[in-house]
């Protein structure tokens, strides 16, 4: 019922005045006091309905070339929207290069994907998966005209981009499709751990004496983890509605060396592809740590299996150091109850109301057949 | 109507009459182009022997490339542009889709309509050569591909990954390296051989776009990759501009793929199987010299 009173108020805007029909105006964030909002593009405005179509989008395998991937294939929830292997295979068996991302927050990243500084838009972003080619993804290419078919005979599908594009009369087009995606995705914010509860909400024992100590251990000079991983969402890569100054870092953790000068595998080089610095060889964006309990494997090849392993990687200043191997990977010694305690920290960080949330779960299962 | 009136009304009719002889004076031009391998027209589904450096045998699945800024050259040297027309389809602005696909038999990702001209106006005058650039402006280029208008709307086109478009698409099954994924195949994860089944792909684009390194849109690119090409000796009436695919894989081995590297060529600086292959495109390349080879006129 709910939704019914949604969608109205939703076609309802929609047929006033294009100056009325902002639909921003009918969503509100659900975030705690301390979290900003998140920046939303002018050009995407975000609506219930719009959320509610990126949300059907997201779970449908028919985005994919034969039906048998959908954005959920490497962006589980239970996993906080990561998939748990490596790296992920497309629909012809390729394998992409890179370990697919958690999306938690991804909403307050002001670049969005491993390597790329050019992508800074979900709604941009979103054609890589469905039409790349260098991996196959989801392997739609040249097949676009076939996607909006396949929607439009879909009886769930036309109202719903009508009550989300209502400026268009809901033209299931490139445009609504990575709007709704992107819609859908701004809404996965993950801020309720119980660092969370404890850091913010003022809620001094819900973490572990362990816990405080792995957070003193992660937050010092010694171990200088804060120094890429730090701000609201533990990652040195931030935007918000009350940040104007986007933060943005790259850096070289030391995981390859094939040449004595730091050369990463050449399909996997990270921002030098993009810039042809060669200082920028194998550096990649520092990923959030929120949930990092649930995103294993780790690093942007997924080389690294378990969280001690990460722990061991940097305790040892890189697997294979370089001159490019950041500055902050000094090396350091760490006592095995004190890396029981930073391990105690990390999984303070894993939110399970987000990882629960029905808002985000898969909306088809109850529904119609795929 | 009084005489003010009068004066305006024949301002208006003189002002009229001045655009019409103007109008008049323009000239309708249709550039012909076509997709060759050797001496062979490209056609979906066949194949073609003697093809680069192990004189392959090789069956291209696609055949696509964009032109824009494209000029006539005057009896006097002077470059006048050919104002291109707008129909929605084809072209925009000063961008033009040249395809020569017809997504029959292994050409999966095209489209089934076909065009073989840039259509335009240029004024009156003898024009005895051509100029014109291969790619995408760089504006256009780097703008929105979600909301872009026909034909910069393709998704086959599309390389986001890179901010921008393939500016051409010639994709080729090769004795070596033969395509045998398709759309459609049963996913078998976890097979990383399944990127040695995707065959000898040539994908001309812009490259290094984030010069800068900063988060924002792109302001150059490290490797535009747009050649310009010029004939001084071109009829636009008679004459036609073959692209033609034997060329330019003069000196390629299009039966191995070097390691670790995108399968053929993406325009990557540091992929071998970029050399001499971008240099015949007329594109410098690892600092060595370019020769234009992809394209000639056919009198």
């Amino acid at each position: 019922m709910r939704r019914a009173a949604a969608l109205i108020l939703a076609a309802a805007l929609g047929a006033a005045t294009a100056a009325l029909a902002a639909p921003d105006a009918a969503w509100t964030w659900r975030l705690p006091a301390w979290l900003p909002p998140p920046v939303v593009p002018a050009d995407n405005p975000m609506s219930e309905a719009k959320v509610d179509l990126g949300r059907r989008l997201f779970y449908d395998k028919r985005l994919s070339a034969d039906g048998s991937m959908s954005c959920a294939s490497c962006h589980e929830q239970a996993r906080a929207f990561s998939d748990g292997r490596r790296t992920p295979s497309g629909v012809t068996g390729e394998s992409h290069p890179r370990n697919s991302m958690s999306l938690a927050n991804v909403a307050y990243l002001p670049v969005l994907t491993w390597a790329n500084p050019l992508l800074t838009r979900l709604e941009h972003q979103a054609l890589i998966p469905i039409f790349g080619e260098s991996p196959v993804e989801m392997g739609m290419v040249g097949r676009e005209d076939e996607l909006f078919a396949r929607l439009a005979s879909d009886p769930a599908y036309p109202p719903r981009f009508r009550a989300a594009f209502p400026e268009t009369g809901g033209r299931i087009d490139l445009a609504s499709i990575t709007r709704a995606l992107a819609a859908f995705q701004r809404t996965l914010v993950s801020a309720d751990s119980p660092y969370d509860r404890y850091r913010y909400g003022g809620q001094a024992d819900a973490i572990s004496p362990a816990a405080k100590r792995g957070e003193a251990l992660f937050f010092s000079e010694r171990l200088e983890c804060f120094h890429c991983h730090g701000g609201v969402h533990l990652t040195d890569n931030l935007v918000h509605s009350r940040k104007p100054f986007a933060e943005y870092a790259f850096h070289n953790t030391g995981l390859h060396d094939r040449d004595g000068k730091g050369a990463y595998p050449p399909d996997n080089t990270g921002l030098v592809e993009h810039t042809g610095r060669p200082e920028d060889m194998g550096r990649f964006r520092t990923p959030s740590l929120r949930n990092v309990e649930l995103t294993a494997p780790y690093m942007h090849d997924g080389s690294i299996a378990t969280l001690e392993e990460a722990i061991a990687h940097y305790a040892a200043g890189g697997r294979r150091r370089s001159p490019l191997t950041s500055e902050f990977l000094p090396g350091f010694m760490l006592s095995a109850e004190e890396t029981q305690d930073l391990i105690a920290f990390l999984r303070a960080l894993t939110d399970r109301r987000f990882v629960e949330d029905p808002r985000f779960a898969d909306p088809w299962q109850d529904a119609v057949p795929r | 109507m009084n005489k003010s009136g009068i004066a305006l009304a024949t301002f208006v009719a003189m002002a009229l009459l001045t655009q019409t002889a103007v109008a008049q004076q323009d000239r309708k031009v249709s550039i012909r182009f076509a997709a060759v391998i050797g001496d062979q027209p490209f056609t979906c589904g066949n194949s073609y022997e003697g093809i680069g450096t192990t004189a392959s045998k090789v069956t291209p699945s696609d055949f696509r490339f964009y032109v824009s800024g494209v000029e006539l050259i005057d009896a006097a040297g002077k470059a006048v542009p050919v104002k291109l027309d707008q129909d929605e389809r084809w072209q925009h602005r000063d961008v033009a889709l040249l395809d020569f696909e017809n997504r029959t038999g292994p050409c999966l990702t095209g489209t089934q309509e076909t065009r073989d001209i840039v259509a335009g106006t240029v004024p009156a005058g003898t024009y005895r050569g051509l100029r014109f650039t291969l790619g995408v402006p760089f504006e256009l280029n780097h703008a929105d591909a979600t909301i872009a208008p026909s034909p910069l709307n393709l998704t086959s086109l599309f390389w986001n990954w890179q901010a921008g478009y393939k500016f051409l698409r010639v994709d080729l099954s090769t004795k070596g390296r033969p395509q045998d994924i398709k759309p459609g195949d049963m996913p078998r994860f976890g097979d990383r051989a399944a990127s040695n089944r995707l065959g000898f792909a040539i994908h001309l684009g812009s490259t290094m776009c984030a010069a800068e390194g900063t988060n924002k849109a792109p302001a150059n690119c490290g490797n535009p990759n747009r050649p310009t090409i010029e004939f001084s000796s071109f009829d636009p009436e008679k004459d036609v501009v073959l692209a033609d695919l034997k060329s330019v894989l003069e000196g390629v081995d299009v039966d191995t793929n070097q390691a670790e590297s995108p399968a053929g060529c993406m325009s990557t600086p540091t992929d071998g199987d970029c050399n001499p292959l971008l240099r015949n495109f007329g594109l410098v390349f690892a600092g060595q010299p370019a020769q234009q080879k992809f394209f000639r006129v056919k009198k």
